[in-house]
């Protein structure tokens, strides 16, 4: 893997593979553990990289994981880094550190994935829902919830009649 | 003095505090925006944006229908910049499946990926300047954008949610009314501009009430994620459309128009210049408009793409939008994760309120242009 200048993160990552760029829009494929993710976020942050994005897949089906998505990328030149960090699969009991110390982007890019998926994050200062309302008892994007299969067969008369006007 | 009176005085002052809701249902506000603001006189001590007002769970929508029946959802994401989206997303899809698009739809989808910009820059003049108290330039801005709206109406068949990109081009050909109507509005559009530069630009109140107000640093667009109009705004020259040139935006020549103040004066020159700039690209696209098909030969009825982690950037009118995108080798996506340029914008706004005053928390919210139904999704 080629090293990109004033990032170094060697001994943090668990593997890294150089990606295709012209294929899936990436340069570099991380696998990190979960208690080292705020020294990768110090990494990048003192190499000029910025938190591009971040958000979580629900893989409990196939690798029995919740799967945290970091990417991060520059302004000056295209180097976009994806750092993928398998969690427990239980919900609730997902945790994580968080981000916040070292990105203040990440504080909401948290919360939304606490609010969607039920992970936690350690050492968040303000970990709430931020779009579903306060008080809902589910998380959105879990795979187990709200499937349009699961929704119960509605006569499209009935639907009409209702949305009237 | 002594301790005890300074003790009390000092209480005195912290308990002259309240808090105050800006929004969500505010003439002022954008979309549905709530500000909680705790404020001391007209002081913003500390500002939270509470958001979700407009959450329509496109994400999740995302999940549970095959990518084609996801293609209308992509303009509703963001309404202003419907058109960008859309074809951001057929685009994402292309490269994830291996599609390709013919010469003549590559060059169609910059015409009507700018003309896009430009009405959303439009809008955003109109309504920051009527914010700030300027009620003119909100009727001129609406009248131009109107012929916008028309032109792409005509070809699209919507004013606003378009569904015109196809997974390998686009639904309709352009013909010749559309390039006239095209030209002619560029024309109209680069008579008005010195109108408006005239009327707004050199405008003392407005200057007054702009420069040096809501500065955004580097550091802070950095820490944040911040891009697009406000990031350049404070001096740094990223457009993913420069930066990773996607479709035919290699071949054009134009600029990325920069400030370094980053304050709101700063917002405001920088879109009022991208106004400019994308008027050269889509003369630059008619002038070289190919011939040929803007469809592919077989129509894509099934996305069909290896499994694996995919991820496709543009530069929609507020900055860098992309899409995260999870295939598991079916046609309907694992995972959709819409990263969108406002999210990232109002995530700054508690650092950058913060200590400012109550009429300038107006004119920064304004400035930084933010869509709220692409906050929420």
């Amino acid at each position: 893997m080629l090293p990109t200048a004033g990032l170094d993160l060697s001994g943090l990552t668990s593997s890294s593979v150089d990606s295709d760029y012209a294929v899936d829009g990436f340069h570099h494929r991380h696998t990190v553990e979960s208690g080292r993710i705020v020294e990768i976020a110090r990494a990048f942050c003192d190499g000029g990289y910025h938190l591009e994005m971040m958000t979580c897949e629900d893989r409990r089906a196939d690798l029995e994981a919740m799967r945290l998505v970091y990417t991060f990328g520059r302004f000056d030149l295209v180097d976009r880094h994806l750092v993928f960090v398998d969690l427990v699969p239980e919900i609730p009991g997902a945790e994580a550190p968080s981000m916040t110390g070292v990105f203040p982007a990440a504080d909401w890019y948290e919360r939304e994935v606490y609010d969607m998926y039920g992970v936690r994050f350690s050492g968040h200062p303000d970990l709430k829902r931020i779009l579903l309302p306060d008080d809902a008892d589910f998380h959105a994007l879990l795979k187990d919830f709200g499937r349009i299969e699961d929704a119960p067969e509605e006569e499209s008369g009935e639907r009409d009649e209702g949305q009237g006007a | 003095m002594n301790s005890g009176v300074l003790d009390t005085l000092q209480r005195g002052v912290e308990e002259e505090t309240y808090y105050l809701n800006m929004g969500p249902q505010h003439p002022s506000m954008h979309g549905v925006l709530r500000l909680l603001l705790h404020m001391r006189g007209e002081m913003v001590l500390e500002c939270e944006p509470i958001i979700g007002y407009a959450h329509r769970a496109h994400e999740k929508m995302a999940e549970n229908r095959s990518y084609i029946q996801f293609l209308p959802n992509t303009s509703r994401i963001d309404y202003l910049s419907g058109m960008i989206y859309n074809i951001a997303f057929c685009q994402a899809i292309e490269k994830m499946a291996g599609i390709d698009v013919p010469e003549r739809a590559e060059v169609i989808r910059v015409i009507v990926c700018e003309l896009n910009r430009i009405q959303s820059h439009l809008l955003w003049f109109g309504t920051f300047l009527l914010d700030i108290g300027g009620i003119t330039p909100f009727l001129y801005c609406f009248d131009d954008r109107e012929e916008i709206l028309g032109i792409l109406d005509r070809v699209s068949g919507s004013r606003l949610t378009y569904s015109y990109g196809r997974f390998g081009g686009v639904t309709a050909d352009i013909d010749d009314v559309f390039i006239s109507q095209t030209r002619s509005f560029l024309d109209r559009l680069r008579g008005r501009l010195p109108m408006y530069e005239g009327l707004v630009t050199k405008n003392v109140i407005f200057r007054d009430r702009c420069k040096g107000v809501g500065v955004i640093t580097v550091d802070q667009a950095r820490a944040y994620g911040v891009t697009g109009p406000v990031l350049r705004a404070s001096g740094v020259a990223y457009d993913v459309r420069k930066a990773e040139p996607y479709g035919v935006y290699d071949r054009y020549d134009f600029e990325i128009p920069t400030r370094t103040s980053g304050d709101c004066l700063a917002r405001y020159e920088v879109r009022v210049a991208e106004m400019e700039q994308s008027c050269r690209i889509i003369e630059q696209a008619l002038d070289a408009l190919p011939e040929g098909a803007i469809e592919p030969a077989k129509m894509v009825k099934k996305v069909k793409s290896a499994a694996g982690e995919y991820y496709f950037a543009v530069e929609s009118a507020r900055g860098h939008f992309g899409m995260y995108i999870v295939s598991d080798g079916t046609d309907v996506a694992s995972r959709i994760k819409l990263r969108t340029p406002s999210f990232s914008v109002m995530s700054a706004a508690p650092d950058v309120l913060k200590g400012t005053m109550i009429a300038d928390v107006i004119a920064i919210v304004g400035s930084v242009d933010v869509v709220l139904p692409e906050i929420d999704r």
